[in-house]
């Protein structure tokens, strides 16, 4: 690759410049930044100057593109990580075991659980088999290198209207594209490494339509004594490669995530997009599991954004003021001719990196090797506080590490957006509710998702207890939270759910956020599961917009406030900021949060689906005039209202309450209420279990709010009469009955819908645009 | 052979993934049973991690994608299987000892010729294949199995003839195929037929509940000799009832439908 | 140096999901006119031999594990 600007070649055989920033005036350094693709700003181009003149010369080309990836948004979180500070890191809690590259709660006395979720937007949108599959890829390793054997995956989708007519805005692929491949690519990794794909989430909107999301979690089980570091021990360790050759593929991969898509991305960033390979991804968990296990390393981490360049000083740094020296000679190419610049920052899938004691190398390499996985030591840990790297017996980079991985930090300016309230309510005219509910059914957000569902394999394992349907055996219905019981001849499960409302984010960043992460938390209340932690990915616009980042901080804002109240901690998290599409309209501000719960004995677990006539029918929880971004609203074309507001303490009073009546087997089936209101999970129990409902609208209730509204800390349950009066007794005057199981009907508000018509109408949407049938 | 006298082999590559429920499954019965890699078994491995298929008494092939499926389901893994440790698997297959492929494992059983074997206990060349289901999806779906077995085979031996149990199934090629016009006959004649798709209550099977299409609802096979099964459904995943997708709308004892296969083989080993 | 082309295709008979269900995604995109749709898989493998050589190479290939004789047949063509 030719370095243009103020670039003058080193006389060695080999592609090595020397940047003369010393010298360089504003516009020039501008113009390195940007033909350098290094994606940095005049005042970071400044600092970087600084640091190069104290160190007096000019820095090489390797060292500034070490630089570009360091410093993104996308690793070093400059313009959220002030904002997560102020809000969201000070939730403590002793059960967080790590905070590492996935978090870690404690599971039971002799396990840890690791959970996170991260984002993979920008090359799913250019490319979405691959991105779905590498974002799949990278969340595995992020659980394996704390030393845990994946137990699930989850993988929430945002698209634009899968039935969109009309012209696409430029560079632009139609949504039924974009899902048909993420889905693919998310069904050929995770199937493949074998890993049950136990939750998700689907949500289509016009405003994902030239930048689509797709966020990727996952989950895993680690003996306590066996949790990994990821860094290095001290000076004096070997850092071994482990994994796929290193090639161009997924060159500037960062800085593509953390800047705005074009309507030309499509061309130009297909570099950036690399392509997974499942086959050497397997071997290499089983591996590093077994090297872990053997007491073999002193620490883990995989190689994500930025390559070896962010890798490499990371685990050298939190080390305790250790340095490295690299010998990049040694790292396996998958073509000749790289530039040392290439394979330094090159994102090639499929690499860990493991750092260990001298006298174990050889050990470990015979580990990989029946593996058949490539495994080479690089380099080696120093205790000079230095990331040095040699080429051919030359030294190309020379860096303070701390200045190199550490990133600024910054306070953008930010406006504080409006929100919705009741003062500006319109409240739109609507039919029946015998029209209204199953119109709601079919709508993408609501419909049935078993297209996709069943193309992944979510039992895999052997450990799945609830899966995400529930209910008739192949006519099944929706369910909560997903449960997996991870330690075999253990009844102790591991509940996981997703829980977003864009739209309300959207209306009400705040509410909206808070909303999210109480959606999640009900859904690990409707199995039984106790919340445990919540991971986040936030997903939200271009932060150097002041609106933008106005959403933005009113969102962390909600989520700090509603975990430090319930007490629940964020062990992990991710943020994908510039998601602005190529129509800079913005993405909707998509909180995507998914949360843990745990349940002591799965055997006690409750599913969603009706089980049988002649129960009592029951609203737990208090409804509330909180139409604001509502489904209804959304459908039948109504504006403003309150967007749900979460009180936390009514959430805990509740939730205790109804998992006491769980534990003592008082509920038959239980189903958060949450899109679409409590109509919508009457009928989603109905059709599930194949059995009718008669539920009576409450005398001065305003009906439609009733039926429809999304207030929070609400769920429906079912009850035998004979356990009714003690689950009465426990749940007090935060439950009461509104109607019957029984007949082949959901009988409401005046109309009557046959159960197997809800279920068409809820079953077969999807199925009618992707093809093929249930 | 007492219980934890029976050594199981639980052979891997790379892509086998579902070697730990496998594992667990056998451990739940009392046997003793070990992850091998192939390469383990080929001599290809430091010696501390060498060892030898002959001293175990069962074999069995787990689910996954063995070589990433290229190729074709199982083939890769089969190919590899044969050069490296071809005489002593067929050794293994002509000692009667028993061989369990599940769903990755059964289409590797078939490539390697050992289903269904009308002729000798291992054919040259696959005269069985795992086509792509009729949907052409992949599909992970809850079936119902007739156990059709008249007795021959060790695996279903504690399973009353006529019995239908709940086993999951995951794959994309499922569909049991032959070129041989009288395949499914000497299947019968042979008492080869070990599980059939079924509707629920019995009834005839159609999709989905046949989920892959398999001409006369044929979900899995053993060899002529009884000791080696392939089926495409996973009952090492349902070995309590609580991995059952509908356990919890109805009542049922607490163990699972899987563990009747790995009861009946440990049965017929230890008594 | 020989470069030889594999082609393996589903016999006459056995069904083709794949093919069949991508000529549908075509006319469901508007497609005219699209008739049979195969699905076939090629292999293309240099050999350090003569191109006969290489040509019965490839069948052999074939024979011990490119092709299911059951349901797949194959070609092997010189390029």
């Amino acid at each position: 690759m030719a370095k243009k600007a103020l670039s003058v070649k080193r006389d060695v055989p080999f592609p090595l410049y020397d940047v003369d920033l010393l010298s360089a005036s504003d516009e020039d350094l501008k113009r390195v930044s940007s033909e350098m693709s290094l994606g940095l700003s005049l005042d970071e181009m400044k600092v970087i100057t600084d640091y190069f003149r104290k160190e007096g010369r000019n820095p090489t080309d390797v060292e500034l593109e070490s630089l570009g990836q360091a410093w993104s948004e996308h690793c070093c979180y400059k313009s959220s990580k002030n904002i997560l500070k102020e809000f969201v890191f000070s939730v403590k809690h002793p059960d967080v075991l790590s905070r590492g590259d996935a978090g870690v709660m404690s599971f039971d006395d002799d396990h840890g659980y690791a959970l996170r979720i991260e984002s993979h937007n920008h090359p799913s949108a250019i490319e979405p088999y691959g991105g779905a599959a590498t974002g799949i890829g990278g969340i595995i390793r992020d659980i394996v290198c704390m030393g845990a054997q994946p137990v699930g995956l989850g993988d929430p989708l945002c698209f634009g209207p899968l039935d969109r007519k009309g012209e696409l805005p430029p560079g632009t692929k139609h949504p039924k594209y974009l899902l048909s491949g993420a889905v693919s690519g998310i069904r050929d990794y995770g199937n493949r490494i074998g890993v049950p794909t136990i939750t998700g989430g689907f949500f289509f909107d016009e405003r994902y339509t030239t930048n689509c999301l797709v966020n990727v979690s996952a989950l895993g089980i680690v003996r306590k004594d066996e949790l990994t570091n990821n860094f290095a021990g001290g000076p004096g360790e070997t850092m071994i490669l482990i994994g796929g050759r290193t090639g161009r593929d997924g060159i500037h991969g960062v800085t593509f995530a953390s800047a705005d898509l074009t309507s030309t991305s499509d061309e130009d960033s297909r570099g950036a997009v690399q392509l997974g390979d499942p086959i050497t991804k397997e071997p290499i968990i089983h591996a590093c599991l077994e090297v872990n296990h053997l007491g073999l390393i002193t620490g883990m981490k995989d190689l994500g954004g930025g390559g070896l360049s962010c890798v490499v000083g990371e685990m050298a740094l939190s080390a305790g003021e250790c340095g490295a020296d690299v010998d990049l000679d040694k790292v396996p190419l998958k073509e000749p001719g790289l530039a040392p610049w290439e394979i330094w920052v090159s994102e090639s899938q499929e690499r860990m990196m493991v750092t260990c004691k001298p006298e174990n190398t050889e050990k470990i390499l015979e580990v990989f090797s029946l593996w058949d996985v490539l495994a080479t030591p690089v380099a080696v840990t120093t205790d000079v506080p230095r990331t040095r790297v040699y080429w051919k017996g030359t030294k190309i980079l020379d860096m303070d590490t701390e200045f190199l991985t550490g990133g600024p930090a910054y306070n953008r300016p930010y406006v504080n957006p409006e929100v919705s309230c009741k003062d500006k309510e319109t409240f739109p005219k609507i039919p029946s509710a015998g029209e209204v509910i199953p119109e709601m059914l079919s709508d993408l957000n609501i419909a049935s998702k078993e297209w996709a569902i069943r193309q992944f394999d979510f039992e895999v394992r052997g450990a799945t207890a609830l899966g995400p349907m529930v209910g008739k055996l192949n006519a099944a219905g929706p369910g909560d939270a997903s449960i997996v019981m991870p330690v075999p001849g253990s009844f102790r499960g591991l509940a996981a759910v997703m829980g977003c409302n864009p739209w309300f984010t959207e209306a009400d960043p705040y509410n909206g956020t808070m909303s999210s992460v109480e959606e999640a938390l009900r859904g690990l209340v409707a199995v039984g599961a106790r919340p445990d932690a919540i991971t986040n990915c936030l997903n939200f616009g271009n932060p150097e917009k002041p609106d933008r980042l106005g959403v933005f901080r009113e969102a962390v804002r909600g989520l700090g406030d509603i975990c430090k109240a319930l007490e629940i901690p964020i062990p992990s998290g991710n943020v994908s900021l510039y998601n602005e599409g190529s129509v800079g309209e913005g993405v909707l501000p998509t909180p995507m949060i998914m949360a843990t719960g745990i349940i002591e004995d799965t055997r006690k677990a409750v599913s969603a689906d009706f089980k049988e006539p002649g129960n009592r029918i029951y609203l737990v929880g208090k409804t509330k005039d909180e139409m604001g971004a509502s489904l209804l609203f959304r459908k039948y074309g109504g504006s403003g209202g309150a967007v749900p507001a979460s009180d936390p303490m009514v959430f805990k009073r509740i939730s205790e309450k109804l998992l006491t009546a769980m534990g003592k087997k008082l509920i038959r089936s239980c189903h958060d209420c949450s899109d679409g209101g409590l109509a919508v999970a009457v009928a989603e129990m109905c059709l599930s279990g194949r059995v009718g409902a008669r539920i009576d609208v409450p005398k001065g209730a305003q009906e439609n709010v009733w039926l429809y509204s999304e207030s929070n800390t609400r769920w429906i349950a079912e009850v035998s009469k004979s356990a009714a009066a003690e689950f009465e007794r426990i749940m007090g005057s935060d439950a009461e009955v509104i109607g019957e199981t029984g007949g082949d009907a959901l009988t409401v508000a005046g109309s009557s819908i046959p159960v197997s018509s809800l279920y068409e109408s809820w079953s077969r949407p999807l199925w009618d645009i992707m093809g093929g049938t249930a | 052979m007492k219980a934890e006298d029976v050594k199981v082999c639980v052979i891997r590559i790379e892509g086998t993934n579902c070697e730990d429920e496998m594992y667990q499954a056998f451990r739940m019965v009392g046997a003793s049973p070990e992850l091998v890699h192939l390469k383990q078994l080929a001599g290809k491995a430091p010696d501390h991690a060498k060892r030898n298929l002959e001293d175990y008494d069962i074999l069995a092939f787990p689910g996954g994608f063995s070589a990433g499926d290229y190729v074709r389901a199982g083939a890769i893994f089969a190919a590899r299987i044969k050069s490296d440790i071809g005489p002593q698997l067929r050794k293994f297959v002509e000692s009667e000892k028993p061989v369990l492929g599940v769903c990755n494992g059964f289409q590797t059983l078939v490539e390697l010729g050992l289903l269904p074997a009308f002729e000798g206990v291992m054919s040259e060349t696959p005269t069985a294949a795992l086509s792509t289901n009729d949907s052409g999806r992949f599909e992970c779906r809850p079936t119902y199995l007739r156990n059709d077995n008249r007795g021959n085979c060790i695996f279903t031996s504690e399973i009353k003839k006529g019995k239908i149990s709940m086993f999951p199934l995951a794959h994309a090629e499922g569909k049991l195929l032959s070129a041989d016009p009288r395949f499914l006959e000497k299947l019968e004649e042979n008492d080869q037929v070990v599980f059939r798709y079924v509707g629920p209550g019995g009834a005839k099977a159609v999709y989905p509940w046949n989920p892959n299409g398999s001409p006369s609802d044929i979900a899995g096979i053993c060899n002529p000799a009884g000791n080696v099964l392939g089926m495409m459904p996973h009952p090492e995943r349902v070995m309590t009832r609580y991995t059952h997708q509908d356990w919890t709308s109805c009542k049922g004892p607490e163990e699972g439908d899987g563990m009747a296969v790995f009861r009946s083989v440990m049965k017929k080993l230890t008594k | 140096m020989a470069i030889i082309e594999i082609r393996i295709e589903l016999k006459k008979g056995v069904a083709d999901p794949e093919g069949s269900n991508t000529k549908k995604t075509l006319e469901s995109l508007g497609f005219e006119g699209v008739g049979a749709v195969k699905c076939v898989k090629v292999f293309e493998v240099e050999l350090d031999m003569g191109v006969d050589e290489a040509v019965k190479a490839g069948e052999e290939m074939c024979r011990v594990l490119l092709a299911n004789p059951v349901i797949q047949s194959y070609t092997v063509t010189a390029r």
